[in-house]
């Protein structure tokens, strides 16, 4: 009896697998993607040898003054001495040196406070996490200012860089979400003149540009507050701030409440809960777990937006290289230094809480697309 | 089944007088209204104390008087006689050019990056990903500073011009190129340009209605490719070209003839779009992304071509999600051309708020003429946008 033997199985052409078969998959399945893929190695290949050779390699690292990147012998490259010089301003603007642990510890404490409520128990999470995370703004400020609690006054003039990009972010989405969750709720509301009211002043603090707002903000508000009083620079871009988020807030929070199934309002009203028991026990947390990765996309805005705050002379990250820039010690031309520097500190921060916004994201999704 | 009436439904009888939502409602409202009135009262009162204090008139007569500074640039005649309506023209015609030029490079920009995301090229999508969550994360300010500062001032001096084909010279005063100026007879090449489009509007209504009746198919893209480059260029020949090139020529220290870009036009619109062009990308992406894949498998089972399936089944379906999407972010690139002002592109914003606030101190008039201004731009957008999303929604049972 003859027996059946399978011939060996051959091997894959040599196309199709390993280094191969991946370039030939990815890069040059077709005479176009092949052209592509030449353009953009030949461009790569031209931008990026000479780039990280300007960066890294012939680069000046080490030194105190602009004398380190001129010296004999000191690499053409980028001058980064330029950054390090200036890393105390970059950070702190000019505030005292010896009170800069004011700054981290309030630094600290911001992070304390936004990592409460998961590390707090849950029976306290509401009625500690929450207040807490609403003074600390106040409490931030003075305790930055000095004044009430004893420690060396420091003007908010000498507030500045990074640090204060931070702060005032943080501090103006703290205040903005409840004020915006109101004029959501304002916007909702069956009351004629109240939902008006809302819809104008949403509507108002998105249409206008945030320059326009700044600018209001320095120029027009002294105007209005009574003969006399002289009320904070800082103080009256935060308040700008303020409003200036909660209208985009207030829209965000708007998409949220859309998204609740009607039935939820009615099954609240159905146990006989009121008006803020229903909003703030039932609706609330789920318009706020909806809303999460919008509201992180506002916060990144705002935060990215607070450079603008340079144009009416506040002196946080940016202005403060302008500064550096054209300081008489440094007319070396580092702009690009400056510049990329500033950048790489935005990005990490706003690319770290995109990547979270898209992780929070990809939790709540349950469609099947794709 | 019965018949019978139902009984009437009393209104239940309340404790008080607050109990009744609508008393309630009637007294939240009165108490918000009372509180803004004393708040306008006293912002008001305060205002008008503080500007007798301080000297500053009030009302629009400031705009017949002359302003007495000049401008960087201006696309209608312009100097420091004029008065200060007319740099409010001038600053908001900028604004209108930087915005559209803007608007315009963002969408092309945004629209191919965001299709690169679904290339089967390996790089060419990591290059359009590493685009996007570059320029996306960065704030916008310092990328005009960027490229103001760093890249356009590190341009040649006019001696050492950048120079392409003796036509068009890049140096740090900005971009020179040919002017095309107009001669007797361009006026019917020009018509002839508009009957053009007249003709291809008309030609795809025909084609349309034909394909609805009879199912066959009439090569209108290239039809109307013909008749846009055709017409205008026979026009062209029968006038005996009514135009001629002025082109920029290089002095030692200047150029003379041409026109040109200032580099803070070309920084700001550089700027505005390469980073809303990462946002519009994005949306792309969001829009495709959002199509479900059976309509792809779907359209390949009905037997359409490749390219058929992204032109009718994908993109229509996508626009859905892209539309309004594109509407914000246009009206943010609008309100973001505003940081002209830090590089001193003379915008509506640099010349009016900037300018103009300083020398005449009418800082309420001033902010809210422009912050109007910006607001009917972008409702103008939005209005457009509206229109065009209408025309590509799911059109759903009604």
């Amino acid at each position: 009896m003859r027996e059946f033997k399978p011939l060996p199985a051959q091997p894959a052409p040599i196309d199709e697998v390993g280094v191969i078969g991946w370039l030939k998959n990815n890069l040059f399945s077709t005479p176009l993607n092949s052209l592509v893929s030449i353009l953009i190695i030949a461009f790569l290949a031209s931008v990026l040898p000479a780039l990280i050779d300007w960066l890294f390699i012939s680069a000046n690292w080490v030194g105190t003054s602009e004398a380190a990147c001129k010296a004999e012998g000191a690499g053409d490259g980028a001058c980064w001495v330029f950054v390090s010089a200036w890393m105390q301003q970059f950070i702190y603007g000019s505030y005292p040196d010896g009170e800069l642990w004011r700054i981290n510890t309030s630094l600290i404490a911001l992070g304390a406070v936004i990592a409460a409520p998961y590390l707090l128990p849950n029976e306290l999470r509401n009625s500690v996490g929450v207040p807490l995370f609403l003074v600390f703004p106040f409490i931030g400020a003075a305790f930055l200012d000095g004044r009430l609690f004893g420690l060396e006054y420091v003007s908010t003039d000498y507030w500045g860089g990074f640090s204060l990009n931070i702060f005032l972010a943080a501090a103006s989405i703290i205040i903005a979400f409840p004020l915006s969750f109101l004029w959501a709720l304002g916007r909702r509301s069956e009351m004629p003149f109240i939902k008006s009211v809302c819809i104008v002043l949403i509507e108002f603090f998105r249409g206008v540009p945030v320059l326009a707002l700044f600018f209001m903000g320095s120029v027009m508000l002294p105007l209005f507050f009574p003969e006399g009083t002289n009320v904070d620079k800082l103080l009256r871009v935060w308040i700008v701030l303020i409003l200036f988020m909660s209208g985009y807030m207030a829209e965000v929070f708007r998409g949220g409440f859309q998204a609740i199934p009607q039935g939820q309002y009615e099954a609240a009203d159905s146990l006989g809960l009121s008006y803020w028991q229903k909003t703030l026990l039932i609706i609330f947390p789920q318009v706020i777990k909806i809303s999460m990765p919008n509201i992180l996309a506002t916060f990144i805005m705002l935060f990215k937006n607070t450079t603008f705050l340079l144009i009416i002379g506040i002196f946080e990250i940016l202005s403060t290289t302008q500064t550096a820039l054209t300081n008489s010690n440094w007319l070396g031309g580092h702009a690009a230094e400056g510049y990329i520097f500033v950048a790489l500190v935005f990005w990490c921060c706003c690319f770290g809480m995109s990547m979270i916004s898209s992780n929070i994201e990809k939790k709540l999704d349950t469609s099947h697309r794709n | 089944m019965s018949n019978e009436p139902m009984p009437e439904l009393q209104p239940v009888k309340s404790g008080s007088f607050f109990n009744n939502p609508r008393n309630r409602a009637a007294i939240y409202q009165i108490l918000l209204l009372l509180g803004l009135m004393f708040f306008f009262y006293t912002i008001v009162s305060n205002a008008l104390a503080n500007m007798e204090a301080r000297g500053i008139k009030s009302g629009f007569g400031f705009l017949t008087t002359t302003a007495g500074f000049d401008i960087l640039m201006s696309l209608v005649e312009y100097d420091a006689t004029h008065t200060y309506a007319k740099t409010f023209l001038v600053g908001l015609l900028n604004t209108i050019l930087v915005s559209f030029v803007g608007i315009i490079l963002a969408t092309i920009v945004g629209f191919i990056v965001g299709v690169s995301y679904f290339s089967q090229n390996w790089l060419l999508k990591r290059i359009s990903i590493v685009y996007v969550e570059t320029f996306r994360n960065i704030p916008l300010l310092l990328q005009v500073f960027f490229w103001y500062f760093a890249v356009l001032s590190a341009l040649p001096i006019v001696r050492d011009s950048i120079n392409f084909g003796d036509a068009v010279f890049l140096n740090v005063r900005g971009l020179y190129y040919p002017e095309v100026v107009d001669e007797p007879g361009s006026a019917v090449v020009y018509g002839s340009l508009f009957l053009a489009f007249v003709a291809i509007f008309f030609l795809r209504r025909w084609a349309h209605k034909r394909q609805d009746e009879t199912g066959e198919q009439f090569p209108v893209f290239l039809t109307s490719l013909g008749i846009l480059i055709g017409l205008p260029l026979v026009t062209l020949l029968i006038m005996g070209n009514p135009f001629h090139l002025d082109y920029p020529e290089k002095g030692g220290f200047n150029i003379s003839g041409g026109t040109n870009v200032i580099p803070e036009l070309m920084a700001l619109a550089l700027a505005l779009t390469v980073y809303t062009g990462a946002f519009i990308a994005e949306a792309v992406r969001a829009g495709i992304q959002a199509v479900p894949h059976g309509q792809t498998e779907a359209a390949r089972s009905i037997g359409l071509r490749e390219k058929r399936i992204m032109q009718l089944i994908i993109v229509p379906q996508a626009m859905r999600v892209i539309v309004p999407l594109l509407n914000s972010e246009y009206q943010s690139l609008v309100k973001n051309s505003t940081l002209a002002t830090a590089i001193g592109y003379p915008d509506l914003f640099t010349v009016f708020v900037g300018t103009s606030l300083n020398q005449t101190g009418q800082a309420i008039e001033i902010v809210f003429m422009t912050m109007a201004v910006y607001f009917a731009i972008n409702m103008m957008i939005s209005f457009c946008m509206n229109r065009f999303n209408e025309s590509v929604a799911l059109v759903e049972r009604k």
